[in-house]
């Protein structure tokens, strides 16, 4: 995949060779064919592909969770070895801790980090703004519904001001309505902040409308089979735009196409299942 | 009903809440009611036939032993030597056990490795320990203590194991993102994570520490509820028998319900559905 936009100071994330394998009882698996990906500089860049592709294998690597087990990957161009601070992680299921409230929740990074009380409350009160839970500040995750819960969970990882925040799912596990508000969101803060944010969907619509690059992932061992450039996303996006665009709806077509091929569901020329006499 | 409106109207809450007081009485009543049976038929079985004082009293004798006992100060020696021993058992457990189960439940290979000894040793009672540790310390407070330790400790440990393997693995790696190190994790995590698990544990170690507890009384001899039964026996004193199994019977539900189940429901209110 040729890319034009070679410019090493903006260049926050480079994958080159990765390649992932698994011990398991039943042996030798192979998560992830090779990769080789540039993630530029508040660029934000979503990954969809089939299940069991991978995906979450490349976002764990980067993360630093997990080591590959060939190639390497460069955060502002030091070798990623393990977790770190200046790339924040948001999960798919509930990873905020139920015994904390939500400005405890929310503060917990900067508490980690050793930031003094009053600057962490400034920054704990601009989050719960930010993120539409004023309010709720003193609740235990328990009593905040779940969309409320996966902004708390946004809100931790946006306070602790990491360069780069990975993103896997986060909205996987919230009714359909209520995952469209927050998308509206996250694309709101990410134009306020200016992250470099990688994020992983199953959803196409999802991939496109919060990108400026959609990555296309291939079936296990997965590999980045295309990328797709989204114009305009700093301008700013909401649904009901997003829908009855047809630039935009033609990216989604074209994902989509990429996508279903992996799934083996319009796989062009595909064989002939040959029926054996008596089958 | 009259009395109830004028009374609501005056305190300006409704009438429900003298319904619902009501209702917490009927409750009460309802606990009562089983340990009412039990005694009405001890008593028509007393009355029923001809016991001599040496084989079954009636529970109005039984009171009055309770009372002599108590106005003598004998109970509240006996009891208090049970009491005192259970509590330092369980502190002393809690404090060795907790980082035991912690340092097992954080190592995956220790725990796999270690569930089927540590439910050997819950299958090995207290009080089959009984005779190594008469050998070992005598008939001494000490091997009263070792029992009684043994029994509470290995459900904090097991109940520590399991409540740290039950955190989820998200939790430990958003805080590993978040830059947290390994005492971070262990006081913001696996502590508070482990804690509904590790009252648990207490709760039952609780329950069997106290049965094991009058048990090795009852061998020992040096003090407590079990040596005034069994040393009851020998002079078959029905009455005092009986009152001592009372006894120890409350004093069991009072620390039950008035220390270890609080402590329970103050972690099951903070944590929330979420812990299931």
């Amino acid at each position: 995949m040729p890319d034009d936009h070679r410019d090493p100071a903006s260049e926050k994330i480079v994958v080159s060779g990765f390649r992932h394998f698994f011990e398991t009882a039943g042996g030798h698996v192979q998560a992830t064919d090779q990769v080789d990906l540039t993630i530029r500089s508040g660029e934000f860049v979503t990954l969809v592909g089939p299940s069991g592709c991978g995906k979450t294998t490349l976002l764990k690597a980067l993360a630093g969770f997990i080591r590959p087990s060939e190639g390497t990957i460069l955060c502002d161009g030091k070798p990623v070895t393990g977790p770190g601070r200046e790339r924040g992680v948001v999960f798919q299921e509930l990873a905020i801790l139920p015994w904390r409230t939500v400005r405890r929740n929310i503060g917990h990074g900067l508490e980690i980090a050793g930031i003094p009380r009053a600057e962490r409350e400034r920054t704990v009160a601009r989050l719960i703004e930010l993120t539409g839970l004023a309010g709720f500040e003193d609740r235990y995750p328990h009593e905040l519904s779940g969309g409320m819960r996966q902004r708390v969970a946004v809100a931790r990882t946006w306070a602790a001001d990491p360069d780069v925040i990975l993103m896997d799912e986060p909205f996987a596990a919230v009714d359909a309505m209520t995952r469209l508000t927050l998308q509206e969101e996250l694309v709101r803060l990410c134009t306020a902040t200016q992250k470099t944010v990688f994020f992983i969907t199953h959803s196409v619509d999802e991939a496109v409308f919060l990108a400026d690059r959609v990555l296309v992932m291939s079936r296990r061992p997965g590999r980045i089979k295309a990328m797709i450039d989204v114009p305009g996303r700093l301008a700013g996006r909401d649904w009901e735009s997003f829908k009855i665009d047809a630039a935009m709806q033609a990216l989604v077509e074209q994902v989509l196409r990429l996508v279903r091929e992996e799934r083996g569901l319009t796989t062009p020329a595909a064989p002939a299942i040959a029926a054996g006499p008596g089958a | 009903m009259s009395a109830t409106t004028a009374a609501s109207a005056r305190t300006g809450v409704p009438g429900q809440s003298m319904l619902a007081a009501a209702g917490r009485q009927l409750r009460g009543l309802k606990i009562l009611l089983p340990f009412a049976a039990l005694v009405a038929l001890w008593w028509a079985i007393y009355a029923s036939g001809d016991f001599s004082p040496q084989v079954l009293v009636s529970p109005l004798t039984v009171w009055q032993a309770f009372v002599h006992l108590v106005t003598y100060g004998v109970m509240a020696e006996y009891a208090s030597t049970s009491l005192r021993m259970i509590g330092f058992a369980a502190m002393l457990s809690m404090v060795i056990g907790v980082p035991i189960g912690f340092a097992i439940g954080v190592n995956r290979y220790a725990a796999h490795a270690l569930e089927g000894f540590l439910r050997f040793l819950q299958g090995i009672s207290g009080i089959a320990w009984l005779p190594l540790a008469i050998i070992w310390f005598g008939f001494t407070h000490t091997t009263t203590l070792v029992i009684v330790i043994y029994t509470l400790i290995v459900p904090i440990i097991f109940n520590t194991m399991i409540g740290v393997r039950a955190i989820p693995e998200s939790y430990m790696l958003a805080l590993r993102s978040l830059g947290a190190s390994r005492l971070r994790m262990v006081k913001d995590v696996y502590l508070p994570g482990a804690l509904p698990s590790i009252v648990v544990g207490l709760r039952l170690g609780m329950g069997y520490g106290w049965r094991a507890l009058i048990a090795a009384e009852m061998l020992v001899r040096k003090g407590g509820l079990g040596d005034l039964i069994f040393g009851a026996r020998t002079f078959g004193q029905i009455d005092r028998i009986i009152t001592g199994m009372i006894v120890i019977g409350c004093l069991y539900v009072i620390v039950d319900r008035l220390i270890v189940q609080p402590i329970e429901n103050l972690t099951i209110a903070r944590w929330g559905v979420l812990r299931k």
